[in-house]
């Protein structure tokens, strides 16, 4: 897995910090930036990525789930259910 | 439609349908949604389990628990994830032996964000109760299992046998 921020794109709000259950982000305060700290505690769970208002965090390598199909026959025979 | 690719189309309606289910029995009955899910999960769990190989070690029991789900097409893989400030895998506390774990393919995260539901609710209960059950019965020991995150692509668990 390989991660990385960008540095023009984090306006330092530190949501990515606080949301990584395995404290892989760390806080540049003088800088005011998310750096990424130790990376081999990754977990994958894409949160920062998600949450990151800037899409500033990028990861490579990693295991992606495969998402159920958003076939729209199916989606249509659930619906009723909703 | 090939076999695999009908079997995961049948997957997505039952777990859907499950979602759907799942997310109005919490409007129902309210907070107890989760405790009758866990006990039913963890009924299951022991049913599923009863066959299984009996061991007291823990990371023998997580293969187990993996060969149960296996056989009995479960497609819910999960993997032990050790922090690389933690000297070992498991992790003796006051309260017992304590181990990490990661899931990734999960069909019931799946399922909840086809349609917008929320994690951590009925269905996830569900299969911590499932888990615990099979746990249980593997090991002659209470478990329990604590989402400690719920992420968009992976969720971290913490499993724990108690004293
Ligand atoms: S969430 Fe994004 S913008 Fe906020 S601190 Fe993290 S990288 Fe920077
Ligand atoms: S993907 Fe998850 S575990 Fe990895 S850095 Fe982001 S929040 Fe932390």
């Amino acid at each position: 897995m390989r991660m990385e921020i960008h540095e023009q794109a984090c306006r330092g709000c530190r949501m990515c910090v606080e949301i990584c259950p395995t404290k892989v982000l760390t806080f540049d305060e003088e800088a005011c930036l998310a750096k990424v700290g130790k990376v081999e505690d990754c977990i994958a769970c894409l949160s920062c990525t998600y949450l990151c208002p800037s899409g500033a965090i990028h990861q490579e390598d990693y295991p992606r789930v495969k998402n159920f199909y958003r076939d729209l026959e199916f989606c249509g025979r659930m619906e009723k259910f909703l | 439609m090939d076999t695999l690719t009908e079997e995961r189309a049948t997957l997505q309606e039952t777990m859907s349908f499950l979602g759907a289910i799942s997310s109005g029995i919490e409007d129902a009955v309210g907070e107890s949604a989760g405790s009758i899910t866990y006990v039913a999960g963890k009924d299951l769990g022991k049913r599923f389990a009863q066959q299984a190989k009996r061991t007291d070690d823990l990371e023998e029991a997580l293969a187990v628990v993996r060969a149960v789900l296996a056989e009995n097409q479960c497609l819910w893989q999960f993997e032990t994830f050790q922090p690389s400030d933690r000297e070992s895998l498991v992790r003796s506390t006051e309260e017992g032996e304590e181990i990490l774990l990661v899931f990734r393919d999960c069909m019931i995260r799946q399922a909840l964000f086809l349609y917008g539901h929320h994690q951590k609710g009925s269905l996830c209960n569900m299969m911590f109760g499932f888990f615990a059950g099979a746990v249980e019965t593997i090991m002659g020991r209470k478990s329990s299992l604590e989402v400690l995150h719920a992420g968009e692509n992976a969720c971290l668990k913490r499993l724990l046998i108690h004293r």
